[in-house]
């Protein structure tokens, strides 16, 4: 567990997809090697220890949507337990609806995505995507693998630059790439044919909440009338509701603003007096919202539906896992 | 001549060399070199001013060939035109009103500088009923016989054609030169100090406890946020840092230094801040004659996202930039791809910028232009 907490602290794991099974497989552990002490009830107790390690993960990273919706799995699935089982038994029965919750929800839903995905691309078309989003790469080199001839533009920005890794190994498959920061959007929108984003999570109003950018991505793309394909897998969905980027965001390491990895010409922000700190402030924002207009389908496992039709998802499939 | 060569030469390598940073201080020196061009052309008895105009011409050819992306510099050419046909008309009225003597017609773009010296009187007659007209089809084609050149004007602004008549043809050289070279003096000075009038006007768009959003750094713009703060009004700023130049970084530490609040925030959080922001000010690099602005690249995505949220987009622009051309195709035709080097480091990624399945086309391209085009409904003001 606190492998996993300082993992996510460092940076390295970082996709929504990545920390949550990574957080799910770390629970797996800890229940393995829980044992319930005497004079308490194994669902209460475990419930709470699940608790603590939660508070730990937070204070590492705020927790993404898809944990979110994870933890709230796993919590119900052990409260469902039936008071009859013994403890070994009940560890078992955790760990194995652990397991199937990862390969049904995640990686069984990232091979439909795929399926359907790359049904949406044609010969000669230009792609253009935004940040490092795994369904989106896989997406992309699935389509390569099926024979398909098209180009991708790989679009990318300060200051966590995710996009040169997607972009090194995009090249090393063999994939034609454009590289560009966001700034460059309306230039290289002229030649672009379709747009694949990911999301680290959608509101129940259609609202996409994914990596800072997206939502500039999106507005020109439909601005330039280019369709707008957000790829994302249906356990990430979360029926709130939010109207703007503020009101619910994360804010990264402030210093991660001034300093420009490998161009030294660019550190005008160093040394810095104390007056003008004082005015200055640096403001690091991790995610924002995309608002549905923008987006013309979401690709999940449950099909290709409108970003109107999240709500019902949320609410008729929901009810669907808990009772697994 | 020579002196004035070596000095063109010396421009218009820099031009080449994109060496000049930023438009003001192009235009400057675009109008300092031809100030001294003037100075040095000789002067003609008949026909100084097409004279002048042929030499200012073919420096300002070569000047914007070397860098047509800096539109600062043909619009100082085209100015400097504008200004010799004027002086010349209204030496020509004064002298006109004055004398009302021997008339002699010239037309602007023709050639034949040695035919002029004696007109017969039917001829002077003829050329005083066609003096002072600004140039109509008619008149065009009356020389047309005469003169070897189609008449015909460039592609910028210069309207009135200058009919110059002389009493006395010495004196009135000497004039002419003299008032041109006073007007480009003038036209100096306004570029200087055209940031100071804009900001000026600082006040009256600015007011209390507001919030302006602002992308990269323009000088123009710093004045006229540093001049409303002068004026007592408090209020503070969201620069955007502009990747791949980072300039923001820069404008904003030149706030902090003279006192104001502000924030420095990521070019991709632009449109999350945007809804808070009470108004968008940034400068350009040259506003085209539809009313669209070649600005610093990612302002197209910041001036979509104000009028998304409605909040207003105000352009600052000192006098140089404005530019009588259409643009056509401007995010290719009026750009310039910057170096690589500022997105990707060249030695991590050597391996993937080599030539790789077997097409031989290279699989990676990389892109960093320098402009983007708003066009005129994205902008308020």
């Amino acid at each position: 567990m606190n492998r996993v907490g300082l993992q996510y602290l460092a940076g390295d794991l970082s996709g929504g997809n990545a920390r949550c099974i990574a957080m799910l497989q770390a629970f797996q552990e800890a229940i393995r090697d829980y044992s319930t002490p005497p004079e308490k009830t194994l669902t209460r107790d475990l419930t709470s220890k699940i608790g603590g390690f939660v508070s730990f993960l937070i204070e590492c990273r705020p927790l993404s949507m898809s944990m979110g919706n994870a933890i709230r799995f796993l919590k119900s699935r052990i409260a469902r337990l039936p008071l009859t089982l013994s403890e070994s038994e009940a560890k078992t029965t955790l760990c194995s609806d652990i397991d199937r919750f990862i390969n049904e929800k995640i990686v069984l839903a990232d091979k439909v995505i795929l399926r359907h995905a790359a049904a949406k691309i044609r010969d000669g078309d230009v792609l253009l995507t935004y940040g490092s989003s795994c369904v989106v790469e896989m997406i992309l080199l699935y389509a390569h693998e099926l024979g398909k001839q098209f180009r991708v533009v790989v679009v990318d920005s300060h200051p966590m630059l995710e996009g040169q890794k997607l972009l090194r190994r995009l090249v090393v498959k063999g994939l034609s790439c454009i590289y560009t920061q966001l700034n460059a959007i309306s230039y290289v929108m002229h030649e672009v044919t379709r747009v694949f984003l990911g999301a680290s999570s959608i509101f129940s109003n259609g609202t996409v909440y994914s990596m800072v950018g997206t939502a500039s991505v999106a507005m020109v793309a439909h601005a330039f009338r280019v369709p707008v394909l957000v790829c994302c897998e249906a356990y990430k969905f979360h029926e709130r509701v939010q109207l703007d980027s503020i009101c619910f965001n994360e804010l990264g390491d402030p210093d991660a603003i001034s300093k420009v990895p490998g161009r030294v010409d660019v550190n005008f922000l160093d040394n810095l007096t104390d007056k003008q700190k004082e005015n200055l402030e640096l403001l690091n924002l991790k995610y924002d919202a995309t608002p549905s207009d923008y987006i013309s389908v979401i690709v999940t496992d449950y099909g290709m539906i409108p970003p109107t039709s999240v709500p019902v998802i949320v609410r008729e499939y929901r009810k669907e896992y808990l009772l697994i | 001549m020579p002196d004035t060569q070596a000095l063109v030469n010396d421009f218009l390598n820099k031009l080449k060399k994109r060496k000049i940073e930023g438009s003001q201080a192009t235009a400057k020196q675009t109008a300092e070199l031809l100030r001294s061009v003037i100075s040095q052309t000789r002067m003609p008895y008949t026909n100084q001013a097409s004279a002048l105009i042929h030499s200012v011409k073919a420096v300002g050819e070569r000047l914007i060939a070397a860098n047509p992306v800096e539109l600062a510099v043909g619009n100082v050419v085209r100015r400097v035109l504008h200004i010799i046909r004027e002086e010349d008309l209204s030496l020509t009225t004064a002298a006109m009103a004055g004398l009302n003597l021997s008339a002699e017609s010239d037309d602007e773009d023709d050639t034949d500088r040695d035919n002029h010296p004696a007109l017969s009187a039917a001829a002077i007659a003829a050329a005083s009923r066609s003096t002072l007209r600004p140039p109509s089809l008619q008149t065009l084609l009356e020389d047309v016989p005469d003169s070897a050149a189609v008449p015909h004007t460039s592609s910028s602004g210069g309207d009135s054609e200058g009919k110059s008549k002389s009493a006395d043809k010495s004196s009135r050289s000497r004039k002419l030169k003299h008032d041109v070279i006073e007007a480009v003096n003038e036209l100096i000075q306004d570029i200087s100090t055209c940031r100071e009038l804009i900001a000026e006007q600082a006040v009256e768009h600015i007011h209390q406890n507001e919030v302006i959003l602002t992308l990269g750094s323009s000088r123009t713009v710093l004045e006229f946020l540093c001049a409303a703060k002068e004026k007592k009004r408090s209020f503070r700023v969201f620069v955007a840092e502009g990747a791949p130049r980072y300039q923001g970084h820069l404008l904003a530490k030149e706030l902090v230094t003279r006192g104001l609040q502000t924030t420095l925030i990521t070019d991709s959080a632009v449109f999350a801040m945007i809804s808070r922001v009470n108004m968008v000010i940034v400068g350009a690099h040259a506003v085209m004659a539809n009313g669209g602005v070649i600005a610093p690249v990612g302002l197209n995505m910041v001036a979509l996202a104000a009028q998304k949220h409605a909040v207003p987009f105000v352009v600052l622009a000192g006098s140089h930039k404005l530019c009588p051309l259409y643009p056509h195709h401007p995010e290719v035709l009026l750009n310039e791809l910057r170096s690589p080097s500022e997105l990707l480091d060249f030695g991590e990624f050597s391996d993937c910028l080599d030539f790789g399945s077997g097409i031989g086309a290279p699989l990676l391209h990389v892109v960093n232009p320098t402009f983007d085009y708003v066009p005129p409904k994205l902008r308020r003001a």
